[in-house]
């Protein structure tokens, strides 16, 4: 039986990261991470857009290798086509996941932790020596691991939580169903993101255009499932697509579940730390959960390594993780998910006349803040939004 | 070796259960945290249904991206 001090379960953000910083905390550490697919950063399930701030916590972006585009401008469409333009400056970055999730990797086993790609935990339970007794699994067979520690970074499909009886289980409302293809031969303003509201586009979410490149993007939607009458994010966005992209070339696609919901109420227990999407850490309004995760996963590494080095892996002392998360952003998460709410009452006439009263600001005056103090001027129903946000 | 999950209690008999239509699906895993007894596994390849642990509570079918998820008779 091979023995690990940390078990990282799921080589994304957050498993990279907690690996990394599991091992810069205590070196002596035996960290491994796995990955169930053959490679690192495939398939891509992911937008691929990442604010500039959060991401140079972590990693400069100037000129590095697994960039797509600089993003200076956010244009937000009203659901009658009007754009309003919101944001000017370093807004942020598309990425491309598929290398920076290998360097995030790459980085995990600098540190001296053991990724294992091709490899996937098929199930774990407590022993009575207080570790966990996981079922690692790959291409050649099965294999029981114990692990003093094990960090769950697997995911919206994750399973750690469930195997270590935490309540990981989503309601549908809060579930995006999201479909993306990547098209070429397109025209839009290669340093913008374009984002689109509309119960007809897509009903409990909104339609995007990432930048991968000048002339190329990624183009998709989240949709809530119980506002769709039926219909697939995949139809959603062939419709989508055809109304304002006619001529565009599909040259790949994907699916995937955004959880749009706060974060667990206990997304730990005896030996066990959940991170990123597996422990519902993504922004709920915006769906962003790169650099969630990663500030996730950096916590979950540092507490996984000082209670190893403590003796105590405890859901006590493994407690410090959530009270960590909430305080840093999952309060705020609170509010976006209050404000999510609200919002989703309103149609499409509001919106409609919101980016009008926005366009009516100066360009160059349009702040976030200033924006929300016309709005609520002119829309008198925003208020209680306002309300539910700030309380 | 312990059991990769807690066996979920015995489903009152479902008429219908979910099923994957595995050419359509793309294994993307949302449909995961959606099922109430952890029915539906992800594999190294493949996603797959226990048709004996699926309820029949249909909280899958309509969120699938690709409408891989039909119900079909128990």
């Amino acid at each position: 039986m091979r023995d690990v001090d940390v078990l990282v379960v799921g080589a994304g953000p957050a498993g990279s990261v907690a690996a990394l910083e599991a091992r810069r905390a205590a070196p002596e550490l035996d960290v491994v991470l796995l990955e169930r697919d053959p490679a690192v950063g495939r398939p891509v399930r992911c937008a691929e857009g990442v604010g500039d701030a959060g991401l140079r916590e972590f990693a400069d972006p100037d000129g590095a290798p697994w960039v797509a585009r600089r993003i200076t401008r956010v244009i937000f469409l009203a659901p009658d086509d009007t754009e309003v333009r919101v944001a000017e400056g370093a807004v942020g970055w598309i990425l491309d996941r598929t290398r920076f999730d290998a360097a995030l990797a790459d980085e995990a086993a600098r540190a001296g932790a053991e990724v294992l790609v091709g490899t996937e935990a098929a199930g774990m339970a407590r022993a009575g020596d207080g570790r966990w007794r996981v079922r690692v699994r790959d291409s050649r067979g099965e294999a029981i691991w114990r692990a003093r520690v094990v960090i769950g970074a697997d995911g919206v499909e994750g399973m750690v939580g469930r195997w270590a009886g935490l309540d990981t289980r989503v309601p549908a409302r809060d579930m995006e169903s999201c479909a993306q293809d990547v098209v070429r031969g397109i025209a839009f303003d290669p340093e913008a993101i374009y984002l689109q509201f509309g119960r007809a586009v897509a009903p409990g979410g909104y339609a995007w255009v990432f930048p991968k490149g000048v002339g190329v993007a990624n183009v998709g939607l989240g949709i809530v499932a119980l506002r769709a009458n039926g219909r697939t994010a995949r139809q959603y966005l062939d419709a989508w697509l055809a109304r304002r992209y006619p001529h565009g070339e599909r040259i790949g696609g994907t699916v995937g579940g955004v959880i749009v919901h706060p974060t667990l109420a206990r997304p730990y227990g005896d030996g066990v730390l959940l991170a990123g999407d597996a422990a519902h850490m993504i922004n709920p309004l915006s769906g962003a959960g790169i650099v969630n995760a990663m500030k996730a996963g950096r916590l979950a590494g540092r507490t996984a390594a000082a209670a190893i080095r403590a003796g105590d892996t405890s859901a006590a002392r493994l407690a410090a993780y959530h009270r960590a998360w909430m305080a840093l952003l999952g309060e705020d998460h609170l509010r976006y998910y209050r404000l999510k709410q609200a919002l989703e009452g309103m149609d499409d006439a509001f919106f409609n006349r919101l980016a009008r009263t926005v366009n009516a600001i100066p360009a160059e005056r349009r702040t976030l803040g200033r924006i929300f103090a016309h709005a609520l001027v002119r829309h008198p129903q925003l208020v209680p939004v306002a309300a539910r946000f700030f309380v | 070796m312990p059991a990769p999950a807690p066996a979920p209690a015995p489903a009152p008999r479902a008429t219908a259960v979910a099923a994957v239509d595995l050419a359509v699906c793309d294994r993307c895993g949302l449909c995961l945290p959606l099922c109430p007894p952890a029915a539906i596994h992800l594999m190294l390849t493949e996603l797959v249904v226990d048709a004996a642990a699926c309820t029949g509570c249909r909280k899958c079918i309509a969120p699938c991206p690709v409408g891989a998820l039909t119900m079909v008779p128990a």
